[in-house]
């Protein structure tokens, strides 16, 4: 019903007057809050310097009966999941409800339903009534992440790509050679997932050494007060002067024969143990950068150690701590790259956080056999823009950290979709 | 003997104490005779107890004390020293020899001959008799540990005994061994403090060969920890390889063991210790790594950690089994902007990052070990510290991504592979081929307070033990409170729920639970153990907590009769006094330890309890406290036994048989370390409670095989057995239970052509008698008596003492012979694991054995399955072991008859 009843809105949609959020999933994990949104609209983002594509809608060419393609833009969105209120107010300012009563116009309000995961579809579930007359419609964590991993990994051109000796290098990833693959999603703590197809995953492993984790003990050890602040100071730092090398303990020699350089990380702030030393007389810079490369590198050991275990030579990492820094991507391939000797990959995905919301947002089915999800057919993003876009990515995390906060990167857009909705009754 | 007390709370007056040696004095030969010094007993050093004096520093009268005997430690002989050097502390290891001055006993020759031991032959002996000792310090306090090593003067040593006059400069080209990084980073350091070269030795491999060895050697060296319970686990030899060794210092090497010398590294973190002590120092301001394990004792997580109900609402989720209390993200909730590091509890902090610090090593450590099919993963290294909470998380992790296929092991020497691994890397110290029965491991007085501190000063001398005890041991008997055991409470662990079994609170989490490792060669397997690798000495299991604080209980009860005794022993004199009371306050040390941590010293039994007693008593220099009640008895029985022979000879064959083992079992009632029993001794006159004793023997005993043994012994209708060959018996108490029983058994048993070994103690313990003591107690028997006297000469008994009485005398039929040997042990109880050589060979041609007394057939051996026919014979003297083990009462009788397995 649900569906049918968007359906019905998509068909409609020319007539209606623009601005409109047909479709929107929410992601609630234990510190950022990430919405997928479809819009027909593009006048919606304003600042947006993606192509803008115009709405259309076409017959599938090779498609029986009544094919219609809809086309329009995925919006993607974080907020700090402690700033609830603030992803509140974005959506009651949205035209969501007014979607939602149109869609049931013959329901009572709080029969809108929107897709939801993460823990916090649980925890908010009354919150969301209350304060939006919304149900979250709860769809398991580990299947939407899995949905939008297969979805970006499908559908979207360089979505994928490595990062090698401060080399970013975009996969074409071959989608009949797609499986099976582990997805590592670090999100506050971590969850591993050996993928062997749609719908055919199973969560192998996990750490509770995560983004949570460089955050948690970041803000305790340096006062940082934001994700990328703490990221960006990482940048500055020398982990020598906290970690206990190799060489340390060799006095400057390599341990060969076992392979470990003077320069290997014996033990990560093992040089903290000094006696003569305080947190003070440490710089945040090196505390930072300590942190990140121990919890990049131990998210990079397990993560190979569970793909060796099945087998798996592709290792996608998702998930918002990566945020396309350099240092963390190099120290997680690295590790990925020392333990596998080179058999095996780490790769990162453009969508990194948006895996969860995205699954959800695929989700859009449920109850309903005579239609099918919206699908990507077609990236219409350039290749050009796409670069850009994940630029901007980079950018409007400063616009996060410096002027709005969370709220405010409403429209961090980052690329285009043609949806494409078969219908195969009507 | 047997061992222990019952609730009867009687006390053994002091004046009896006076009035026995003023007995005793009047008869100065048996004195001479009867009990030779407790020096002497330091000669036969190649027994398993040795002591910690050398005997010719309390050889002479003993109550003048030579400093020597107070400075026991200087006259050892270090022979070897291995060090590794990690990033943050240095583990030692040294080796001190105890000179082996063998005794050209005449006894032991004429033994050793008829048993076929030839000195030394039986084995090529490469391994020296000695300890191993291990002490840490930290890294950066290097110097101390130099210091440390100059004053043993442990660089001086080496193999070369010519070498140990150790105030000897070291030679040019001294080396020691060393690995770890720190064996190259201070090699110049130790050249120019020491005068000495460290040998480097590689890391991993020291690791290796120090974990095989202690895995092959130490009995109880690995066990399991789940949620706060500790296990120890029989290692199968042949069965060990391949196993994933993962040894968590400052950082962590995990590493693929094949087998001896056969490994691979194959993976490792940069999460280790270091990491905890690095971070926590930072964010807690603690001041050693303990301090910050404490901390941890008191902490909740889940004001740090971002849980899976934190995420869920309180929810589990349930589909992926991550529970509500599972910890999703560390420090997960410290991202809260109100918050900043002073807001936070440091006892919090520290057990989040415990917590955090161990799931991830358990987790990659599984995952290792699943990459090669490996189902033993043993944890070492100074990480772990026995530190309860730190291994049920790391059990915890292995467990639940394995499901329980793959099991974490801990090691109890887990700090010490490295360094052990180096000691073993110098030739000739034929450690490799000791096996698990050669070791033994005490506990000295330090164990509970002192033992592997991070640094010494070593408390070496008696004087300064004393001292030591006085000042920090408060005085008295009383145990401190057991712990309460993990809490009901759970709270979770990154997608991995742990219980917060923190486990007992210890004062001293730094303490390692790690004793003085005697290397005794010459120990041996019994041979005639139907199935050595099932052999379970103990009887009563002391894991049993209710079992636990009743022994405890009956012990500290005991202590104060007990230190009277061995007070009274050493003459009463003050200084006698002062070492009387630190005995009682390091004891009572080890028994507070030990009910707060009943498996801090390995697995603990009855018989380990009894020995730890005695051990004590030997280190405070009280060699034999009973030793004038036990020549008194000795007396009064032998001057009652012609009658008993005459009496027995006057009976049927039949009669006879039943009449002996009554009175085996009626003498058994002689015991000091039963209470009840002690009651009974100001009652009456030995022969007098003998004779009572005996006539309350009623048939049925409460455990009866006696017609099995008779119809074995004598035959059924007219169908006569074959004697037995050779019969062992091991004997129990002085006085009435050797003389007017053992000793009529033995004869009878000689009487029908079976040889006879008696097998007692080696050292003092209680009133038991010793092999020391035996030929004299059974040559003044042959005084009255042809048979034992014949048997006596056949058995070499009577060279030295008294054969020679009647040099004309010439036995028609050669007699067979009867013998005496020592069991290799000082305790009430005997673990047929590790007896002495001379028994073992004694043991090959027998074809019975006979276990008498309650600490050799009841606390311990109870049990035991013997490839032979077997004995056991004794009187219960406890309530409640007799309620318990044969649902008896007190002063019941135990017959037990197995035929030969």
């Amino acid at each position: 019903m649900e569906v049918k009843g968007i359906d019905g809105k998509l068909e409609k949609s020319d007539s209606t007057s623009a601005d409109e959020i047909s479709h929107l999933s929410i992601d609630i994990g234990g510190s950022l809050i990430k919405i997928v949104y479809f819009s027909t609209n593009s006048k919606c983002s304003t600042n947006d310097e993606a192509p803008t594509l115009s709405k259309e809608r076409q017959e599938v060419p090779n498609g029986d009966l009544n094919h219609h393609i809809l086309s329009g833009r995925l919006y993607f969105i974080k907020f700090e999941t402690s700033k609830i209120e603030d992803c509140i107010k974005f959506l009651s300012s949205k035209k969501l409800q007014k979607c939602g009563a149109q869609c049931h116009h013959s329901h009572a309000v709080d029969k809108i339903k929107i897709k939801a995961t993460g823990g916090g579809a649980f925890k908010f579930a009354d919150l969301f009534k209350e304060k939006l007359g919304l149900t979250l419609d709860k769809v398991e964590e580990m299947e939407s992440l899995v949905t939008g991993a297969n979805f970006l990994l499908k559908a979207a051109n360089h979505e994928v790509y490595t990062y090698i000796g401060g080399q970013k290098e975009y996969v074409q990833i071959d989608q009949n050679d797609l499986y099976p693959y582990l997805l590592v999603n670090i999100g506050s703590g971590v969850s591993m997932i050996k993928v062997d197809g749609d719908g055919k995953f199973q969560r192998v492993s996990g750490t509770s050494v995560g983004g949570g984790t460089f955050l948690g003990l970041g803000k305790l050890l340096t006062k940082c007060q934001s994700f990328d602040e703490l990221l960006e100071l990482s940048h500055l730092g020398n982990n020598r002067v906290i970690d206990m090398l190799v060489g340390d303990i060799y006095g400057g020699l390599d341990y060969s024969k076992i392979g470990l350089a003077s320069t290997a990380i014996a033990s990560s702030f093992g040089k903290a143990i000094s006696e003569n030393k305080e947190l003070e007389d440490y710089k945040p810079e090196d505390i930072a950068r300590s942190l990140l490369r121990m919890i990049s590198n131990n998210i990079g050991q397990i993560a190979y150690l569970n793909a060796l275990r099945f087998g798996l030579k592709r290792i996608f990492l998702g998930g918002f701590f990566i945020r396309d820094h350099a240092y963390t991507m190099d120290t997680i391939s690295v590790a990925v790259d020392f333990w596998s000797k080179g058999e095996a990959k780490a790769m990162f995905l453009r969508h990194e956080g948006f895996l969860g919301a995205l699954g959800a947002f695929m989700n859009y089915k449920d109850g309903s056999t005579d239609s099918m999800p919206p699908q990507l057919v077609e990236q219409q993003a350039a290749k050009r823009s796409s670069s850009c876009i994940v630029d901007r990515i980079h950018n409007s995390t400063h616009v996060q950290e410096n002027e709005n906060g969370a709220t405010d990167c409403r429209l961090r857009v980052s690329s285009s979709f043609k949806i494409y909705d078969e219908v195969k009754r009507c | 003997m047997a061992s222990s007390t019952t609730k009867d709370h009687s006390h053994i007056e002091i004046d009896g104490i006076n009035e026995e040696s003023q007995q005793m004095t009047e008869k100065d030969i048996v004195e001479k005779d009867m009990a030779p010094l407790p020096g002497s007993s330091i000669h036969r050093s190649s027994s398993r107890p040795q002591l910690d004096v050398s005997g010719a520093a309390i050889q002479g009268n003993f109550e003048e004390k030579d400093p020597a005997i107070l400075l026991p430690n200087q006259t050892d002989d270090i022979s070897h020293l291995a060090l590794d050097i990690g990033g943050s502390l240095i583990k030692l290891i040294y080796f001190s020899r105890h000179a082996d001055r063998q005794v050209d006993d005449g006894r032991k020759r004429k033994v050793k001959e008829r048993l076929g031991v030839t000195n030394g032959s039986r084995r090529s002996y490469p391994i020296l008799g000695g300890r191993l000792h291990f002490v840490k310090f930290e890294t950066s306090k290097i110097n101390e540990c130099l210091d440390f090593i100059h004053s043993k003067q442990l660089h001086c040593g080496g193999m070369d005994p010519r070498c140990w006059p150790s105030d000897a400069p070291p030679s040019e080209n001294a080396v020691i061994k060393a690995t770890g990084g720190g064996a190259y980073k201070f090699a110049d350091l130790f050249k120019e403090r020491l005068g000495v070269s460290i040998e480097k030795e590689d890391e991993m491999n020291c690791l290796v060969s120090g974990a095989n060895f202690l895995l092959k050697a130490i009995r109880h060296e690995a066990f399991t920890h789940m949620e706060g319970h500790k296990e120890f686990v029989q290692i199968d030899q042949n069965d060990l390889f391949p196993y994933l060794l993962v040894n968590i210092g400052s950082g962590v090497s995990m590493i693929k063991v094949d087998g001896d010398g056969q490994f691979q590294r194959v993976s490792g973190t940069n999460v280790g210790g270091g990491t905890y002590w690095g971070l926590g120092r930072l964010l807690t301001k603690c001041k050693s790594f303990d301090e910050l394990l404490e901390l941890s004792q008191r902490g909740d997580n889940s004001t740090i950690d971002m849980l899976v109900g934190d995420i869920y609402g309180g929810m589990d989720y349930s589909k992926i089994g991550l529970s509500a209390s599972t910890i999703a993200s560390s420090f997960g909730k410290t991202i809260s902007e109100n918050k900043d590091l002073k807001d936070y509890k440091p006892e919090d902090i520290s057990l989040s990052l415990l917590r955090m610090i161990s799931y991830n090593i358990g987790q990659i450590a599984y995952l290792n070990a699943l990459r090669f099919g490996l189902k033993r993963i043993f944890f070492g290294g100074f990480f772990i510290r026995g530190h309860a909470y730190t291994m049920d998380t790391i059990s915890f992790a292995v467990q639940f991504w394995s499901k329980g296929d793959a099991q974490a092991m801990f090691l109890r020497h887990e700090g010490f592979l490295g360094a052990l691994g180096a000691f073993m890397s110098y030739e000739k110290h034929g450690l490799d081929d000791l096996m698990v029965h050669h070791l033994v491991e005490r506990f000295p007085m330090g164990a509970p307070y002192i033992g592997g501190n991070i640094h010494g000063p070593p408390l070496g001398d008696l004087n300064e033990k004393i001292s030591w005890m006085e000042k920090f041991v408060r005085k008295g008997t009383e145990i401190t409170a057991p712990v309460p055991m993990a809490p009901p409470a759970t709270t979770g662990l990154g997608g991995f729920e742990v219980p917060s079994s923190k486990g007992v609170l210890r004062s001293d989490a730094s303490k390692l639970n790690v004793g003085v490792l005697h290397l005794v060669p010459s120990l041996e397997v019994f041979p005639l153990l139907a199935d050595p690798k099932t052999y379970e000495p103990n009887t009563i299991d002391l894991s049993d907590h209710g079992e636990l604080e009743y022994w405890f209980t009956v012990l500290s009860e005991h202590l104060s009769d007990l230190v009277d005794k061995a007070v009274a022993s050493e003459g009463g004199t003050d200084d006698a006094k002062r070492r009387g009371d630190a005995f009682a306050r390091a004891f009572s040390a080890h028994l507070a330890r030990l009910m707060e941590e009943p498996a801090a010293y390995g697995k603990l039994g009855l018989a380990n309890l009894l020995e730890l007693r005695e051990e004590c008593l030997r280190e405070f220099h009280f060699f034999d406290a009973y030793r004038t009640i036990k020549q008194r008895e000795n007396e009064a029985s032998l001057a009652v036994l012609p009658d008993l022979l005459m009496e027995l000879d006057s009976l049927t064959e039949d009669m006879r048989l039943l009449t002996l083992i009554e009175g085996v079992l009626a003498a058994n009632i002689f015991d000091w370390g039963s209470r009840a029993c002690v009651d009974l001794y100001h009652k009456g006159t030995i022969i007098e409670i003998y004779r009572m004793s005996r006539k309350k023997m009623q048939r049925p005993w409460r455990v009866d095989d006696f017609d099995a043994f008779k119809e074995r012994m004598l035959g059924f209708g007219d169908k006569k057995p074959q004697p037995h060959k050779r019969a062992l018996l091991f004997v129990d108490n002085s006085g009435a239970d050797i003389v007017l029983g053992m000793l009529p058994l033995a004869r009878e048993l000689l009487r029908r052509g079976t040889e006879v070994v008696l097998v007692a103690n080696s050292l003092p313990a209680l009133n038991d008698v010793t092999a020391m003591e035996l030929p004299d107690i059974v040559a003044e028997a042959a005084k009255h008596c042809d048979i034992l006297r014949g048997a006596a000469e056949a058995g070499g008994l009577l060279v030295d003492a008294m054969s020679n009485i009647q040099d004309g005398y010439k036995e028609n039929t050669p007699s067979v012979p009867l013998m005496v040997v020592e069991n290799g042990c000082g305790s009430p109880c005997i673990d047929l694991r590790q007896v002495s050589s001379e028994l073992a060979a004694a043991a090959k041609d027998a074809d019975l054995v006979i276990l008498e007394g309650m600490g050799r057939s009841l606390h311990t051996n109870y049990n035991a399955k013997f490839k032979c026919d077997a004995l056991k014979l004794a009187m219960v003297k406890n309530q409640r072991l007799a309620a318990k083990l044969v649902k008896g009462n007190i002063y019941d009788c135990v017959c037990r008859y197995e035929p030969a397995s």
